[in-house]
This record gives C-alpha cells, sequence and structure tokens, in this order.
C-alpha cells in the first residue's frame, strides 16, 4: 500500500493506470496485481469495500466490527491471492472469506455472552449511530418514521437463524445467484433454495406485524 | 395446481424464473386462494423493504487503518519468511552435523570391526618370582620333591621308620611348582 500511495503522487503515470484498471473486470486486475502492479490492489479494494461491508454488517449486526472484518478479508486477499484459482469468479471467493470471518464472529460471540451483550447493548445506542441514511430534505417526522422502519427491518433480519440470514442476506443483498451463495456458504443447491424460502417466509412474518 | 405446490415453486415465482406455464398456473392459483395471495403480498413487501434498505457507508478512517494493517502485515510476512528462511538454514546445518556425526561413528565401528581381526601383539604378564624361605629348624628336614625323582609315599613310609631323633622334625614340603 505505500507503493500504490507512493506511485499515486506521480502525477504522469497513476491516472492512466488507474483508468485503465477502472475499465479492466476483476479478473484482470487480479492478473495485473499478481504481474506486480500494485495499485490493482487499490482498485480491488474501492470495488469491494462498501459491498463487503453491508454484506458483513447485515450478517453480524456490529459496525464497527464489521468494517475490522472487512480490513481482515483484504488483508487475506493481498496475502493469498497468488493461491486464487483464478478459473473461478473473484467475487465469490472474496464472499467465501468474508462470510466465514461473519461466521467465526458470530460463533466466538454465542461462546462469549459478555460480548454478545456488549453488541447488543452498542445496538441500541441510537444516538451514536450516524444519520447518513437519512434523507435530509424530509420533514422531521418522516425522517423518524424512514429511521424507525430501518431499525425494525434490522431487528428483523436479525431475528433470522445464522443459516438463514447468511443466504437472506448474499441473495436480497447482494443478489447473488443460488449457485454463487451454494459456493460461498459450502452447502448444496437444494439445502440454499430451502433455507432462502424459509428466510423468506421467517423474515415476512417477522416484520409483519410492524408494517401492517 | 393446490397451495403445497404454490408454496414450494414461491421462491423460482419471486425470483422470476418460472418457466411460462408454471407462472400462468401460480398466478391462477393465487386468483382463487385469498391465503396464498396474502402470503405472496406479505413477502413481497418484506423483501421490498429489506432490498430497500440503505447502504451503510465506510467510516472515514477506514482506508488509513487498512493501509496501516496491511503494512502490519507485510512487515509480519517479512519477518516470517526472514525466520522461516534461518530456520532452514539452521534445519539445514543441523542435518548436515548429524549426517557428518553418523557418518564419523559409523565409520569408527567399522574400524573397530576391522581391528578385531588384526593380529596384535601378544600381552606379556610377569610377576616377581616368590621367595623361597629356607627350612629353619634345628635338625635337618627331610625334604623330597618331584624334581629329585622321589615320589611322596616312600618318603613318609621312610619318615615313619626313622629314628625318633627325626620325630620332631617337622616336614616340610618347598612347593616349587610355581
Amino acid at each position: 500500500m505505500a507503493d500504490i500511495v507512493r506511485k499515486k503522487v506521480s502525477p504522469a503515470v497513476a491516472p492512466t493506470v488507474r483508468e485503465r484498471l477502472q475499465a479492466m473486470d476483476d479478473s484482470a486486475v487480479v492478473t495485473a496485481f499478481l504481474g506486480g502492479e500494485e495499485r490493482a490492489f487499490s482498485e480491488l479494494v474501492t470495488r469491494y469495500q462498501t459491498r463487503l461491508l453491508n454484506f458483513v454488517y447485515r450478517t453480524i449486526g456490529d459496525r464497527e466490527k464489521a468494517e475490522d472484518l472487512v480490513q481482515e478479508v483484504f488483508i487475506r486477499v493481498y496475502r493469498h491471492l497468488h493461491r486464487f484459482d483464478r478459473s473461478k469468479k473473484f467475487s465469490t471467493w472474496v464472499y467465501t472469506i468474508a462470510s466465514n470471518l461473519a461466521k467465526n464472529e458470530l460463533r466466538n460471540r454465542s461462546r462469549n455472552p459478555l460480548v454478545l451483550f456488549q453488541t447488543v447493548q452498542k445496538n441500541f445506542q441510537d444516538e451514536d449511530r450516524p444519520l447518513q441514511f437519512e434523507d435530509t430534505t424530509s420533514r422531521p417526522d418522516d425522517m423518524y418514521r424512514k429511521r424507525h422502519l430501518r431499525e425494525i427491518v434490522e431487528e428483523s433480519v436479525a431475528k433470522l437463524p445464522e443459516h438463514h440470514r447468511h443466504v437472506f442476506v448474499l441473495r436480497e443483498l447482494e443478489g447473488k445467484s443460488y449457485e454463487e451463495i451454494a459456493e460461498i456458504t459450502e452447502c448444496n443447491l437444494g439445502t440454499v433454495k430451502s433455507r432462502l424460502n424459509r428466510a423468506r417466509n421467517s423474515f415476512a412474518e417477522i416484520i409483519a406485524p410492524y408494517v401492517d | 395446481m393446490d397451495c403445497r405446490e404454490f408454496s414450494e415453486k414461491h421462491l423460482a415465482f419471486v425470483d422470476d424464473t418460472l418457466a411460462g406455464i408454471e407462472l400462468v398456473r401460480m398466478q391462477r392459483h393465487m386468483v382463487e386462494c385469498d391465503s396464498c395471495a396474502r402470503q405472496d403480498a406479505k413477502v413481497r413487501r418484506a423483501l421490498l423493504l429489506f432490498r430497500n434498505l440503505p447502504a451503510i457507508e465506510l467510516s472515514a478512517g477506514f482506508s488509513d487503518r487498512l493501509e496501516a494493517r496491511l503494512h502490519e502485515a507485510q512487515d509480519n510476512d517479512i519477518l516470517l519468511a526472514t525466520t522461516r528462511r534461518n530456520l532452514t538454514r539452521g534445519a539445514a546445518l543441523a542435518t548436515i552435523a548429524s549426517v557428518a556425526m553418523l557418518a564419523y561413528i559409523g565409520s569408527t565401528l567399522y574400524q573397530a570391526d576391522v581391528t578385531r581381526d588384526l593380529v596384535m601383539p601378544p600381552v606379556v604378564a610377569t610377576a616377581t618370582e616368590p621367595e623361597l624361605n629356607p627350612i629353619a629348624t634345628s635338625t635337618p628336614a627331610i625334604v623330597a620333591s618331584a624334581p629329585a625323582g622321589l615320589s611322596i609315599w616312600p618318603v613318609a613310609l621312610f619318615a615313619e621308620e626313622a629314628p625318633v631323633r627325626f620325630a620332631e622334625s617337622r616336614f616340610e614340603l618347598a612347593n616349587r611348582s610355581r
């Protein structure tokens, strides 16, 4: 990354390379990085950081921890990219890493009630939350209603069983195909479909009283 | 179509991946069955809410922290690689030393086997010859000895028949075998 920063300040080359990298698909960016182009890693980070943050956050429900885990994902990618099977999709690989880290986090949390309590407590400290998702042009009562609704949706998702939530977020938020979800979660296709169907119905049942 | 079949195919129905004829059958069932129609609406509305959930953004220091962690990881990797290289070298040296030691021990044992068959110079043990005490009697005793060519029993017989003056004389046999 130091190299990336250093190279960023050289005015003649950087914009061209960056633009070229932006135009490439994931596979080509990975190839460029493995070929010694350090700036390609920045491109991968830019492409996936927000998507991964949302995925991990919706899975574990802790924003701060989600950021830590996303960083851990990128460190692993940086270290092990040379081992990545380039015949497969990079996005599937990166989501698999994120998915495994999120699962480990949930497992560790379930073993440590103190951490679980702290997380729940943190999630309920509404005043600490950023208001960046609110539409500031709306009236205050609309803003309140939207914020309340968002909280209800987040809480409803959090009530889903872990393995259902995982599949649900990958499908509904990330738009992954069943096959990709099967690969990421290391389940067979039938299990993915069954879990997704149950997750959808459960989520609808949980949220229905609040929105009817 | 019954409600069970509707429920089984609902996943593909919502994802819009059903074949044309199946799609029509699902839609027809919804017209006929209020319960399934309500369930379908409930699921679609819930999904709409979830899909429209605003995306969260990265915190301001995310990139800096990531960069710092990547630096740290790189340093650790370098340290790890150096340690691994040193360990490899150490292991190689230890292996060479072990092999040399084994070779030395092997050759030593081999040589010991070989020298066992060699003719060594004879070991000569020497001992001082014991001094013979002279017969200290007032009268001379009869002394018989093998080198003299006399057997013992005639000497004993002779001693029995000896005159009285020999009675107190002790019969001492000097062992000259050694």
